[in-house]
């Protein structure tokens, strides 16, 4: 029998998703043994040409991590799904747009502006920008083509399936893979992870009182936490009530508050609007005064809440008005 | 520009504004108005889509202060109002263009009056101007710009 082909490539990630594939050790032979790996950039040394003569759907499971923000990545995203049946969109990168999602708070200009002009560590005296398209002694050379903002994967083509995290963890990479091995998925579109909360399992919750009330916010950085007791009842803002569970509790455990790398729980479109129901109903203020003095010391709010997820949030998504639509009313 | 005019949703809550008229004659003079059974019932989720959708400005009219029929709700919208107003700054897209208003105006007559008054302050601010990145890029796909 011939072996399932498998393919893992990264798009705008960091390595990091990368890295946890490798992380699951030894089970990562028995999963090299049992497929036939066609394609693994960072690891093996395959080209892009040799998936380009493949026969559509010819491989089984491409994993992708990163977002996309170029022209070449998109053209990546978009090979690899010709060529596979299924589409694993692999850690927070793709599922949401990841950290890198951030960048969408400036424009491509600011950005091209900051690298290539103002940084104190840029000496650019010709003022040159990288071109997509430039010519050098009559032969035309090209680069990838920065896209106007990072996009999540599944804005650029079809996903089947959603494996979150920052990275994910080990576990949920080798019930992933087996599951596809196996052939026991759930339904297409699913999000391989629980669907609850973090806070359902996270051990701080029996430390909250019966009725939940913040009278300040403060960050991490400027308390030492109790490490027993719930991040929200000290006034630190913890994402755990509004953030899928499955993530092992890495940061609980080092004293860190849910940062919200697994994304939004089953069921609900934008974490950070969640978040923010959740966070109104234990503001303990009465006054129009008292409720901004409290919400005034929220630093950098679209930070915290789309720290994963900014591309995939719902003030990204504003429907591009027609501006000359003043005759409708 | 002169001509812009700014599209505005109302949410307004059943137990305390235009309970004595009839819904149609409401909507037939105010466009895009929402009611509910209580402001407590909309979630932040509801603001953020009004505005994904299009909106230049959301408007909640609930309850009285201390006079919510579900004990609460009116309180509750409050805070998500003055979070959401954070978050909607964070981005570049001026606070104002949310607003609650807690009072009793059973006839609704006032509902009208009330989204024409956001609507010139809104007409004055002019469109919002979110500092998320734009989406347009030449090469981007079909797909790509116009989201899932
Ligand atoms: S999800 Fe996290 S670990 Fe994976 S590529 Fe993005 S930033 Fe790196
Ligand atoms: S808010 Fe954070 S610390 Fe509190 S129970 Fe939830 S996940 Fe745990």
């Amino acid at each position: 029998m011939t072996k399932p082909k498998v393919a893992i490539c990264w798009l705008g990630g960091c390595g990091g998703c990368d890295e946890a594939v490798v992380d699951i050790n030894e089970v990562l032979l028995r999963v090299a043994a049992a497929v036939d790996l066609v394609l693994w950039p960072v690891a093996l040394d395959y080209k892009y040409e040799s998936v380009k003569a493949m026969k559509k759907d010819e491989i089984v499971l491409s994993v992708v991590n990163g977002h996309v923000r170029n022209s070449e990545q998109q053209e990546i995203a978009e090979l690899l799904r010709e060529k596979s049946q299924l589409v694993l969109a692999f850690g927070a990168c793709a599922c949401l747009g990841g950290t890198p999602g951030l960048a969408n708070l400036a424009t491509k200009q600011d950005i091209f502006d900051w690298v290539y002009r103002d940084a104190p560590t840029v000496v650019n005296p010709n003022g040159h920008y990288p071109q997509a398209v430039s010519r050098v002694n009559g032969k035309e050379l090209t680069l990838p083509e920065l896209h106007g903002r990072v996009y999540a994967l599944d804005d650029v083509i079809d996903v089947d399936y959603y494996l979150p995290g920052c990275p994910p963890p080990a576990y949920s990479i080798m019930y992933a893979l087996s599951a596809v091995l196996e052939n026991k998925l759930p339904p297409k579109g699913s999000t391989l992870a629980p669907h609850r909360a973090l806070c359902d399992s996270c051990k701080r919750n029996q430390s909250k009182p019966d009725r939940m009330s913040i009278r300040e916010i403060k960050r991490i950085h400027e308390v030492e936490a109790d490490p027993d007791a719930c991040f929200l009842t000290q006034g630190i803002i913890c994402l755990g009530p509004a953030t899928r569970d499955g993530c092992g509790e890495a940061c609980m455990n080092i004293n860190m508050p849910c940062r919200g790398c697994f994304g939004p729980v089953e069921g609900v479109e934008d974490g950070g609007a969640k978040f923010i129901s959740t966070m109104a109903s234990i503001l303990d203020a009465e006054s129009n005064e008292e409720v901004a003095g409290i919400i005034d010391q929220f630093i950098d709010p679209v930070g915290y809440l789309y720290r994963f997820s900014l591309p995939a949030a719902m003030l990204q998504k504003r429907r591009a008005r027609n501006r000359v639509d003043t005759k409708e009313v | 520009m002169s001509e812009y005019k700014p599209k505005l949703v109302c949410f307004s809550c059943k137990f305390s504004w235009g309970y004595l008229t009839d819904e149609e004659t409401i909507s037939s003079t105010t466009e895009n108005w929402v009611p509910v059974i209580c402001t407590g019932k909309i979630d932040a989720t509801h603001m953020l889509d009004a505005f994904r959708s299009g909106a230049d400005g959301v408007l909640i009219l609930g309850c009285p202060e201390g006079d919510c029929h579900y004990q609460d709700g009116n309180y509750e919208a409050k805070k998500r109002v003055h979070l959401i107003r954070r978050l909607l700054e964070s981005v570049g897209i001026e606070g104002e263009r949310i607003r609650i208003e807690l009072s009793l105006d059973p006839e609704g007559t006032r509902i009208p009056d009330l989204v024409e008054e956001m609507r010139n302050e809104l007409a004055r601010l002019g469109p919002p101007k979110s500092i998320l990145a734009a989406e347009e890029a030449p090469q981007e796909t079909a797909r790509a710009r116009g989201g899932k």
